[in-house]
């Protein structure tokens, strides 16, 4: 790695571009970077406005051209905290029940088709087809479970309540965690488990004390991908809760009909349910792209 | 003799443990995937509503005593949903907006994906901070993308910042009143909107992907171009791009698979309005079972979604399967 950024950059210095190459690239750059980040300043500046100057705007820089008012955060965690908090909690607790569930259950299965040779006699598949099959499951389109899922969750009483949102959510996420993690295992030489298997270790105690502990990456990498998909989940949280349990996305999107467009408290709302996965995303950035990147690129 | 005997009990225990560490995702894919998958199809052939099937209530008002059972058990079979799906011309309206998010958002988000992929492969300073920013829209909340996209899309200059600079461009350019795009009223423009929200929040994705696709690419291929004499263009046409081949169908098919899902943003920006001109598949089978009740309606539809959906995807797989690159196991 640290060999190839070292080659990158003789490269920058030796190959000068043309100026107009250097000037376009950075043109590019800047102009993107402008589109992203823009409406994030602009959620974060509504959320300071007062209504007048959001309705009667577009005013771009505070103190120049408006004075920023900390009402709608202060209504947020006052008259309002009651709600901000339940929602956040749910969408706290039912993104981290099933990550944890996703984890656990995709490094298993991970572990198991990347160690062992199935083979499900009556369809004739081996590990890459219960791969594939496994994976398949990720991209049926949700619709197709709406039925189904409103009369089972009617039937075992698990309309709004985290077990329901959580099996749901893990549901979802382990295809994708199955697929990371056997990938991940894949790459981890077996000599490790093998000379502690033959020291006595069992399968088990060889698959808990040797391989997870070495297999931290692959397994943030999960973590974060089931974290974010189940925070920013909208239709089956909005299908399976209606109370209780609601989260975040759905709390947000009924701003619409609740309360009337009020642009500045959805502002600073938004901002609470996209800023705390916005900053672990960032920090685990080299995770993200690990993860994703996984299977689809063989170096 | 030790030896042996502990490799017995080894080979004994993988043979329970090999089910132990696979059984638990299969039950719960099982349970929750393919059960589902099965009993919707059953449930399309019904006529099963919330509370009941029509005839099962038609019966009981006559005083008839019928078996209704729960779960979908005990309704009668009828194709009668899916000869509606025939003349449903709402339905017939989502599927021609799915396919245009479907194909058009792939299509925006492959091209501008990959020139800032190729920008981003470059040297500069500034690189990885870069990098990291182009991510952010991808982890926001679809549901507070559409939200924002919804204030930039807003028609008065007043209020949205982006009316606001159109108007304004268009004086500049000597238009008396500037430009005014009617976002979400107008019947052409509303798709529109939606796609460049979906793109917003997706083309970093495909960035990504491809980055991590042309890094992977060795120095020494680009060498060899350069030495034959090749020009900038002619290596990206000739050398990256059908390198990159396999892994561009594979991102096209990932968000290709995920553009038919497509619900939040357009409940949040048009509720599929006007008319029906933003209306997903997705959406149209939430309202049906949700706000309709027609269960059995709904699943007919949810089945038509799946057969583009596999459709789509065999497509893809077979075209990258003959080229040679996609990884399919």
């Amino acid at each position: 790695m640290a060999k190839k950024a070292k080659s990158k950059r003789r490269n920058w210095r030796s190959s000068r571009r043309p100026l107009w190459q250097s000037a376009l690239l950075y043109a590019i750059v800047v102009l993107w970077c402008f589109i992203v980040l823009f409406p994030f300043y602009w959620l974060g500046t509504t959320s300071v406005k007062r209504p007048i100057d959001v309705s009667r705007g577009p005013k771009y820089i505070p103190y120049r051209d408006f004075q920023p008012i900390p009402d709608h955060w202060d209504e947020m965690f006052g008259s309002q905290r009651e709600s901000t908090e339940r929602h956040f909690r749910n969408s706290l607790v039912s993104a981290i029940g099933s990550t944890i569930l996703s984890v656990i259950i995709g490094a298993m299965a991970g572990y198991g088709l990347s160690r062992f040779r199935y083979f499900w006699g009556r369809l004739g598949w081996d590990n890459d087809n219960i791969a594939f099959w496994i994976i398949s499951q990720r991209f049926l389109p949700p619709a197709i479970f709406i039925v189904p899922f409103l009369l089972l969750y009617n039937f075992f009483g698990l309309v709004d309540t985290y077990p329901g949102l959580i099996l749901a959510y893990t549901m979802f996420n382990i295809p994708f965690a199955v697929w990371i993690m056997r990938d991940f295992f894949d790459g981890l030489p077996v000599d490790l488990e093998e000379s502690a298997r033959v020291d006595g270790a069992t399968r088990w105690q060889a698959f808990m004390r040797i391989v997870l502990p070495l297999s931290a990456p692959g397994l943030v990498a999960v973590a974060i991908f089931s974290f974010i998909f189940a925070w920013n989940e909208y239709l089956f949280a909005l299908m399976l809760t209606n109370y209780q349990a609601i989260t975040m996305p759905v709390l947000i999107a009924g701003q619409n009909n609740t309360r009337g467009i009020e642009w500045w408290f959805i502002s600073a709302l938004t901002l609470m349910a996209v800023v705390p996965v916005i900053i672990m995303g960032l920090l685990l950035e080299r995770f993200i792209t690990r993860g994703l990147t996984a299977g689809a690129v063989k170096g | 003799m030790a030896a042996s005997a502990s490799s017995m009990s080894t080979v004994r225990e993988d043979r329970i443990m090999k089910r132990v560490f696979l059984s638990p995702a299969v039950v719960i894919l099982l349970a929750l995937s393919i059960f589902p998958l099965l009993w919707s199809l059953g449930i399309s052939f019904t006529d099963m509503q919330r509370g009941g099937s029509t005839i099962a209530r038609q019966a009981a008002a006559e005083g008839i005593e019928s078996g209704v059972g729960f779960l979908g058990l005990g309704f009668e079979l009828t194709g009668r949903n899916y000869e509606r799906l025939l003349g449903d011309t709402r339905l017939h309206s989502t599927v021609r907006n799915t396919m245009i998010y479907v194909f058009f958002g792939v299509c925006i988000q492959y091209i501008i994906g990959l020139g800032l992929a190729t920008v981003l492969n470059q040297p500069f300073r500034g690189r990885n901070i870069v990098r990291v920013i182009f991510l952010m829209p991808m982890m926001m909340t679809p549901v507070a993308a559409a939200y924002t996209g919804r204030m930039f899309f807003d028609s008065n200059p007043l209020r949205s910042p982006l009316a606001h600079f159109l108007r304004e461009a268009g004086k500049a350019i000597g238009l008396e009143r500037g430009i005014s795009v009617p976002w979400f009223t107008d019947l052409s423009w509303a798709p529109v909107a939606i796609l460049i929200i979906d793109a917003w929040q997706w083309i970093p994705f495909m960035t990504l992907i491809l980055l991590a696709g042309m890094q992977a690419i060795p120095e020494d291929i680009y060498e060899a171009a350069r030495v034959d004499g090749a020009n900038v263009m002619q290596i990206f046409a000739r050398v990256t791009l059908p390198i990159l081949l396999p892994i561009s169908l594979t991102v096209i098919l990932i968000r290709g698979l995920e553009i038919f899902k497509i619900i939040d943003v357009i409940v949040v920006t048009t509720g599929g309005g006007p008319g029906s001109a933003t209306e997903s598949l997705t959406l149209y089978i939430f309202e049906q079972a949700l706000s309709n009740g027609n269960y059995g309606y709904a699943s007919a539809i949810a089945y038509v979604l799946l057969v583009l959906v596999i459709i789509f995807a065999t497509i893809f797989l077979a075209t990258g399967r003959r080229l040679g690159g996609l990884r399919a196991d």
